[in-house]
């Protein structure tokens, strides 16, 4: 089980760790990019209160600047529950592909 | 409705560390158009999940205080209540035990009158300084939490109201066999915890505002730790009183009662002595 309560694909939190790993983001670029990787659409609702929940349990953290658009960014311990999290994706990922025979490898 | 308006739905303290930024991404989204209801219901959402997530977390803070008997407690004389009214209102005690049944009660009514009493103390001792604070223009600092708490007053007298006309014409066991009675008293129950809960806010906010001198803090402070233990003997005597009216099992409960109030008080006493001290100590070193 993946740490830090991140265990589905499109939860919300863990599409903003995804995309906040190439760099840091403010809440619209944010809900743009989930949008464009992942296809789907966090409503400001959803999206505010997945980073109220991450900042809170220190995976991520605003940097200075804009009030308004202020940026967010990836933390060490972000980082790690967020390779913790792909990690366990991947292995039922390949486990689903191996029993389906459509696994490459 | 304009997008600032869809605030209201969040807390004040999230409203102040995240508002804008909620702000500017639907201002962002929108591109100049108006928020569309799915919008809306969205954040409304987010912002009931936000007033629940902070409910959470103030009772596990208070759980971690200390008050988790306490709470406890309460919600055992809640299903306690809820399970024996009306009837037992109609029940007689024994003749022989009836001396035993005044006794209970009017132990009940000594301790309200008690907790009145400490309660009412309580507030006389920070007259002075609320007088002070509302003097000098305190009054909309603490208007909302106040209006909260009067509106959930008068929902609960409202609620109290109806249920004296809706139980006025009927028996007790006509009232017990009704579950439209049932739930007038459950949802009444409910408004007024939270009338006595807001009221509660209110208090603290305004306390907060206050300038007390040291020995009154401590006193205050006393007598706070004090009003469990009061309460306590409300319950006890409650149920010797069933004991007497109903069944000796209810007797059962009076060490569950003394037992989680007696470490609850004594925590909350030693707390209050040791805070007492630190504040008479800051305000020597201050002099």
């Amino acid at each position: 089980m993946a740490p830090s309560g991140l265990r589905r694909a499109n939860d919300p939190p863990l599409l903003i760790l995804v995309s906040l790993a190439d760099g840091p983001k403010h809440g619209h670029a944010l809900a743009k990019d989930i949008e464009d990787f992942a296809g789907v659409k966090l409503g400001p609702g959803t999206l505010y209160g997945a980073i109220t929940r991450l900042v809170e349990r220190g995976l991520i953290e605003p940097l200075g600047g804009d009030d308004r658009r202020r940026p967010y960014r990836i933390t060490p311990p972000g980082s790690a529950a967020l390779a913790a999290a792909l990690a366990d994706l991947r292995r039922v990922t390949s486990a689903g592909l191996a029993r389906l025979g459509l696994d490459p490898a | 409705m304009k997008p600032a308006g869809l605030l209201r739905w969040y807390p004040r303290a999230w409203r102040e560390r995240y508002g804008e930024e909620l702000l500017a991404l639907i201002q962002d989204t929108l591109d100049e158009g108006r928020p569309t209801w799915r919008l809306r219901l969205g954040v409304a959402w987010g912002g009931l999940r936000e007033r629940a997530h902070q409910a959470g977390r103030a009772v596990r803070a208070a759980v971690k205080r200390g008050a988790g008997p306490d709470l406890w407690a309460m919600m055992l004389v809640a299903g306690t209540i809820v399970a024996q009214l009306p009837e037992n209102l109609s029940e007689s005690p024994p003749p022989a035990r009836g001396w035993q049944a005044v006794a209970a009660f009017d132990a009940v009514l000594a301790a309200v009158a008690l907790t009145g009493a400490v309660v009412l103390a309580g507030g006389l001792v920070a007259l002075p300084a609320l007088v002070r604070f509302l003097r000098t223009g305190g009054w909309p600092k603490i208007r909302r939490r106040v209006g909260w708490a009067a509106g959930a007053t008068v929902a609960a007298g409202g609620g109290l109201a109806g249920l004296a006309l809706a139980g006025g014409s009927r028996s007790p066991a006509q009232l017990d066999a009704s579950w439209a009675y049932l739930a007038g008293f459950l949802a009444t129950g409910l408004v007024v915890a939270v009338a006595i809960g807001r009221w509660a806010i209110a208090a603290e906010a305004t306390a907060r505002h206050l300038t007390l001198d040291p020995r009154l803090r401590t006193a205050q402070l006393m007598l706070v730790a004090v009003t469990p233990a009061t309460v306590t003997v409300v319950l006890v005597a409650l149920n010797l009183w069933w004991s007497v009216t109903q069944s000796p099992a209810w007797l059962v409960a009076v060490p569950v009662f003394l037992g989680s109030a007696s470490v609850s008080a004594w925590l909350r006493i030693r707390r209050a002595a040791r805070k007492g001290r630190r504040l008479r100590a800051a305000a020597r070193t201050g002099r």
